[in-house]
């Protein structure tokens, strides 16, 4: 009965371990993820936080340096509104083009996003994308 | 002729349900003509299904636009090849090719078992014919892969570039079936309970599908990360994506499943633990199945939404509530009385490897379901990416392959200082050998290290059991050391079969701490002619060439590969623009060797000032995944293999069969 005791305290602490392991990993490493109108609404309480904004990149906005890398675009809503400058340096994602729908992973500083990274919505894998009504 | 495939899906979808019932009747009256005409009824559902298939698969080989599902994944242009993978390359196909694999295992699994488990078949046929009635009438009602166009499409929408590739056709329909094949432990587990017969009869007959269903979700995992190596171009293979997830978790516990069985086997423990273990992972495969089609987890693979999300939920809810409610009903006649007795035996050891496996798959489920739990708690989305799973799984690894070497060799019941000593001195050393060299060779004390160290300790176990047995044999027998191998495998195939698969996973863990820790990475834009340096290449960008045919128009830069003043690679990265849909893709070439692969992408290409952006990436050892991945089938073959006298009993048993019962 005692060794009975003993695992049940050994399963319980590799609970405890990955529980914690779960929740330190999400304190440390969890970022907001916001669609363009929430963040708008309240990116000054957010400035310097890693977070993932999804937008459209704006409509005659993109300036690529292929020398240096550089990309910058606006963010945008659908219709090029309320526009959020971006900067980004790396590889151009393959289906990165004005117009299309974007996932910004980056931080908020000074009135512009400074991307890590720059996800592109591929058209899924089971559903062609549809135009939206 | 497609009305005749969407004849035969509405048939079959009223045969499951007829299945259902008459061997529910049959099952509960115990009235085994009932029972007959339920398997019968199975037959029927598994051959409609062919037909239904069939027909969509001719559709598309002969291009009949007229239908919605082949004018939107494929075209007249399409290679053959990628024209049959278009029949799961999209949702509806996807869920007729889960069915047509579903009915075929349920035909396999009654000729197998009609005359073995009278008492356990009708509510096996039951809960079989069950997932089938709710895809068919997925098929029928909601998503119908025979639709029509109201205008056939003159030509067809192709499908997505990133799914015309070699892996591509080999990868969805291993997961497939390593997902469906998962349905067979579970009827049976769900058989077990509903008859009261809970005893290792079930257990043994499902030793043979739970593997089978491992070894495909295992292949369906490698080549899925083998297609994003080569596709998407990014350096890496696993990006903790919620679609990648969604199989790995099934994977995870099924392979606490394949170890906590042995227990049961050996012992009589485990039983409860065994039955939740064989009941999540069907669960997790049905999630998984929801995870992919739903959206309603963003992923790079679906940002669309689709419907039927809530229906994936509904059935899944279903499973839950009646597997949990039957589980509950029969929880004291499964309790055993026996108990674990040390924390130092082999039942200790396979248990807290479980709880490690289990574990992980809890912190992977957790990390991808959080963007949504938060939304609906807090009201805003919070997304955990890689760094989360890294940080969480990497020491849960550690102690895993800690424990893959312990659990083989440590005594059962309680081990003795002797049999400690006896099964472990090596192997420490051997570590200890290990450590020394990688702290001379520099190597940094991180995960990295500590991997190579215990994988050492692993594989030190495993030699040591190969050099003992064949030793033992030599000695008895005077054999000659490979017939003392051979015939030490094939008259243990569980256990040294198991031994390999061991192998592989140790290749495996020591590729992806090798491959995250010591990668290389360097990005430039290089005119003709100017070089690079990528860790001991040196790359030199020599031209740009383009082509072009009807698919497609390719961007080609060649970048010859030199290391220590000698050309050893001529090497073509590209861009690929496809013409429908309209797509630009990225053709990564690579250069791979035991020791690293030298990974080539072509970031971009200025038409104007001539510059190709050139990514280059050094990944170490990443080939021992890939490696690792031929060891686990090897060593799942060889466990699998039916020793001389089961092949004897079921030559009989077959043979038998055929004697009419009157």
């Amino acid at each position: 009965m005692l060794t009975q005791r003993r695992f049940v305290i050994g399963a319980a602490l590799i609970g405890a371990a990955v529980s914690y392991l779960v929740y330190a990993g999400i304190r440390t490493t969890s970022m907001y993820y916001f669609e363009l109108g929430e963040f708008l609404a309240q990116r000054d309480a957010h400035v310097g936080e890693a977070l993932r904004v999804k937008g459209f990149v704006r409509h005659g906005s993109m300036r690529w340096d292929a020398r240096t890398s550089e990309l910058a675009f606006d963010l945008a809503r659908q219709d090029d509104s309320d526009p959020v400058p971006v900067a980004y340096r790396g590889i151009l994602p393959d289906m990165f083009s004005e117009g299309r729908e974007v996932v910004v992973e980056g931080r908020y500083q000074n009135g512009s996003l400074t991307a890590r990274q720059i996800m592109t919505s591929c058209p899924s894998k089971y559903e062609p994308a549809k135009a939206p009504s | 002729m497609p009305e005749i495939g969407r004849l035969a899906v509405c048939l079959a979808l009223l045969f499951a349900g007829y299945s259902v019932v008459t061997s529910l009747l049959g099952g509960v009256r115990r009235r085994p003509d009932l029972v007959r005409s339920g398997e019968h009824a199975a037959f029927a559902v598994g051959a409609l299904v062919v037909v239904a298939a069939a027909i969509l698969l001719r559709a598309l080989l002969q291009h009949d636009f007229t239908l919605e599902y082949v004018a939107a994944y494929s075209s007249s242009t399409l290679p053959t090849q990628y024209t049959v993978a278009a029949l799961w390359g999209g949702q509806k196909g996807s869920l007729l090719f889960w069915v047509l694999i579903l009915s075929l295992f349920t035909a396999i699994v009654e000729v197998q078992n009609r005359e073995r488990n009278r008492a356990l078949m009708p509510y096996v046929t039951a809960t079989l014919m069950t997932i089938a009635f709710f895809f068919l009438s997925l098929l029928t009602f909601i998503t119908d892969p025979f639709e029509r166009l109201p205008v056939a499409a003159r030509e067809g929408a192709d499908l997505n570039p990133l799914l015309q590739n070699y892996w591509m056709m080999l990868h969805p329909p291993s997961l497939y079936t390593g997902y469906v094949s998962a349905a067979v432990p579970f009827a049976f587990g769900i058989a077990a309970l509903a008859s009261g017969r809970l005893g290792d009869q079930w257990i043994r007959t499902v030793r043979r599908w739970a593997l089978f269903s491992w070894s495909f979700l295992t292949l369906g995992n490698l080549l899925g990360a083998r297609w994003a190596y080569e596709v998407l171009g990014w350096g890496g293979y696993w990006a903790w994506d919620p679609v990648e997830n969604a199989a790995f978790m099934p994977w995870l516990v099924s392979t606490a499943y394949l170890h906590s069985v042995m227990i049961q086997e050996k012992k009589d423990m485990l039983r409860v633990w065994n039955v939740v273990l064989v009941l999540l992972t069907f669960a997790l495969t049905i999630f998984g199945t929801f995870l992919t089609r739903s959206g309603v987890i963003s992923s790079v693979h679906s940002f669309t939404q689709s419907g039927l999300g809530p229906f994936f939920i509904g059935f899944l809810l279903f499973a839950i509530v009646v597997s949990g409610g039957l589980l509950v009903y029969r929880l004291p006649e499964l309790r055993t009385p026996a108990t674990i007795e040390s924390f130092l035996s082999r039942e200790a050891a396979f248990l807290f490897n479980n709880l490690v496996l289990v574990g992980i798959a809890f912190a992977v489920f957790w990390g991808t379901v959080f963007p949504v739990l938060s939304e609906w708690v807090r009201g805003v989305k919070i997304t955990v990416g890689p760094p989360f799973f890294n940080r969480v799984n990497a020491p849960l690894g550690l102690v895993l392959l800690f424990l893959t070497g312990v659990g083989p060799v440590i005594a059962w019941r309680r081990a003795s200082p002797r049999n400690l000593r006896r099964a472990f001195t090596a192997p420490v050393l051997t570590a200890l050998v290990a450590a020394g060299v990688l702290s001379l060779s520099g190597v940094p004390l991180g995960y990295a290290y500590f991997t190579f160290m215990l994988g050492c300790f692993a594989l030190g176990t495993v030699g040591q059991e190969f050099w003992r047995g064949v030793r033992a044999r030599q000695a008895m027998l005077h054999e000659s050391a490979p017939r003392a191998l051979s015939r030490l495998v094939g008259k243990n195939r569980r256990r040294y079969g198991g031994y390999v698969v061991h192998v592989g996973v140790i290749s495996v863990f020591v590729a992806i701490a090798a491959s995250s820790a010591f990668r290389i990475e360097v990005t430039q834009p290089l005119k003709r002619g100017e070089e690079m340096q990528a860790g001991k290449f040196r790359l030199r960008y020599e031209q740009i060439t383009t082509s072009e045919d009807a698919h497609l128009s390719r961007l080609t830069a060649q970048v010859s590969v030199w290391q220590n003043g000698q050309r050893i690679a001529m090497l073509a990265p590209e861009k690929r623009f496809y013409k429908k849909p309209q797509q630009p893709t990225t053709e990564v070439a690579m250069r791979s060797t035991l020791t690293e692969d030298l990974y080539l992408v072509l970031g971009s290409y200025d038409r104007d000032s001539d510059l190709a952006t050139i990514q280059a990436y050094v990944n170490p050892l990443v080939s021992w995944l890939w490696l690792g991945g031929i060891f686990m089938a090897c060593g799942t073959i060889i466990t699998m293999w039916p020793a001389a006298a089961e092949r004897r009993a079921t030559a009989y048993a077959l043979g038998g069969a055929r004697v009419p019962a009157e």
